[in-house]
């Protein structure tokens, strides 16, 4: 019965049936390959030990990788300083550009373009050039920002930004900041530019003053994309501030610009030990994860959607 | 004359964050044709603008091979990017069926998953397909891309049922009726989703870091990272190579500056 009722569908029919899978195929096996099997990989090697070469083999270790991992002194110092990141790219995702796009949004469209084209530049920089042309900017002795600061008289000798510790961790976030504030402020205005103008005609006709327009209907209408910048910042900052990291200070001086992706890579690439970068990144992704659905909770239920 | 005097402070916040944007950049090509002796101090135009920093730039560094490696990289990234996302895109819908929702979770999640996190499988892949220092090994883990496919999705959503259906009547075949109707109306999409695409793909640096240090073959970036190692002090020179290694993107965004702008309030960022 069972062959009968096979037989009876055309072979064409059925291969139409598969059609979406045909077409799926080269996205679903490249995913597969470069990011699921891998990933895969990378939970089993995180309960290995292993050196990675060829020559010896992944010994099983249990959650050793794990707990080795809360041992290690750079740790701790990587998961506060990736917080000081998270929190020190706020003004420069989201409350700076939220200022300028709304101070800005009534500007004509000429100068608007103008401004755009220009503060987004660094946004589209290749990274290691970023990283070299600060490296001189933050010279310690003859940089130009140094210079500007002896030439105003506000310190008398050369501060070394990159190489002491409570300005380093701030300058790689100034220069990830750099990159940011032009896009974000730019998505702002694109957020701003839906919001229907004739709720501020009549606010205007109850006399609410600009200020309290502002906090009562621009904010609340354009609350998803303020979200969605928030979890931009504190999903990818501390990826972000990785080449800026690894090309000018190595996570020093004395571990005070690491992070959690630098210390991945260190762990892993650096020192050749798959099971505590392994277990490093399946740290971090779970927890990220878990911060991004909870973030897409909080959106789903707090953001108010003009409809 | 009110309303513009009262545009005075916007415009001053506007310019200090244009100066704030573009002074590295400014201070960059100018510190590169500083000659020697001028180069540490901060004059803000160089008195004898000179271009031995770039004799010296080029004659140390293969800055065309890493720039034609890098568009090669880019390029073909890109359009693999482009091919494996619209295929997909247009399946996911085009087609009810089953499993439809959770292979859109595949595909979606992919987006939470870092390069650091599958680093290490991938090195070691790459590494037995003898694929290390090639270009081709750069390129590999990037030909499908999470945020093309949604994209994509987004931008075939809205496309018209009857034109698809027409061609159906017309007893085109599936990939005729991808090639022929959809792709040459949604062209404007595909080409800002792939200027984006290509900057990606032009400012990709760790996977680049760790899989091709040879000059012949890698990218700019990893080309520029190996010059500033040799030549820690050289800021003339450094300064001049970065100025070159920058010129055939910014040149790309001064000349599609509208378009790009544009790709990326449409789209976001990876």
């Amino acid at each position: 019965m069972f062959l009968s009722k096979f037989q009876n569908i055309k072979i064409k029919d059925f291969i139409r049936t598969l059609n979406p899978l045909w077409f799926m195929l080269p996205a679903l096996f490249l995913m597969g390959l470069w990011t699921y099997w891998p990933l895969i990989k990378t939970v089993f090697y995180s309960f290995m030990e292993w050196n990675m070469l060829p020559s010896s083999t992944p010994e099983m270790v249990g959650f050793e990788n794990y707990l080795r991992l809360f041992d290690h002194p750079d740790f701790g110092k990587a998961l506060v300083n990736t917080l000081w990141y998270i929190i020190g790219m706020l003004p420069f995702a989201v409350i700076i550009p939220l200022i300028l796009a709304i101070v800005t949004e009534n500007m004509n469209t000429k100068a608007k373009n103008i401004y755009r084209t220009l503060f987004f530049l660094p946004m589209i920089m290749p990274p290691v050039t970023v990283a070299i042309i600060w490296r001189w900017l933050f010279h310690p002795s003859v940089g130009v920002i140094n210079q500007a600061l002896m030439g105003l008289g506000l310190i008398d000798q050369g501060i070394n930004f990159l190489g002491s510790e409570p300005t380093a961790l701030f300058s790689i976030l100034l220069i990830a900041g750099w990159k940011m504030i032009g896009f974000s402020t730019l998505m702002f205005s694109a957020a701003l530019t839906g919001v229907d103008k004739s709720y501020y005609e009549a606010a205007d006709l109850d006399r609410t003053s600009k200020l309290r327009q502002t906090l009562t209907i621009t904010l609340p209408l354009i609350s998803p994309m303020v979200i969605y910048m928030i979890m931009l910042s504190i999903l990818f900052t501390a990826q972000w501030t990785f080449v800026y990291i690894n090309v000018l200070t190595l996570g020093g001086p004395a571990s005070a610009t690491t992070n959690v992706y630098y210390l991945m890579y260190v762990y892993g690439i650096k020192n050749f030990n798959a099971g505590m970068g392994s277990a490093a990144a399946i740290l971090f992704f779970v927890l990220f994860g878990i911060i991004a659905i909870m973030i897409n909770q909080i959106n789903k239920r707090f953001a108010f959607y003009d409809n | 004359m009110i309303s513009s005097i009262k545009q005075i402070p916007k415009h001053a916040l506007l310019i200090l964050l244009c100066a704030f944007a573009i002074f590295p950049l400014y201070w960059m090509v100018i510190s590169s044709l500083k000659p020697l002796g001028e180069i540490f101090t901060p004059s803000m135009f160089p008195s004898a603008p000179t271009l031995e920093n770039y004799t010296y730039a080029v004659n140390n560094v293969p800055i065309f091979r890493l720039t034609l490696n890098t568009l090669i990289i880019a390029s073909v990234q890109t359009v693999a990017q482009l091919v494996s996302a619209v295929m997909a895109a247009y399946a996911l819908t085009r087609w009810e069926f089953k499993g439809r929702g959770l292979i859109f979770t595949i595909f979606s999640l992919t987006w939470l998953v870092p390069m650091q996190a599958i680093m290490i499988p991938n090195y070691i892949t790459i590494t037995s397909l003898g694929l290390r220092n090639t270009m081709l090994g750069v390129i590999l883990p990037f030909t499908a891309s999470t945020f093309a496919i949604l994209s994509l999705y987004s931008a075939l959503k809205s496309f018209p049922k009857a034109l698809i259906e027409a061609a159906v009547m017309d007893k085109l075949s599936e990939f005729s009726i991808l090639t022929r109707i959809v792709l040459p109306n949604i062209k404007p999409a595909m080409v800002s989703l792939g200027i984006l695409l290509f900057i990606h793909g032009w400012n990709e640096y760790l996977w680049a870091m760790l899989v091709n240090t040879r000059i012949d073959q890698a990218p700019i970036q990893i080309g520029l990272q190996q010059f500033l190692s040799l030549e820690r002090n050289e800021w003339g020179a450094l300064m001049a190579a970065a100025t070159l290694s920058s010129i055939p993107i910014i040149a790309l965004y001064l000349a599609l500056q509208k378009m790009i702008i544009n790709s990326f309030v449409k789209w976001g960022i990876k």
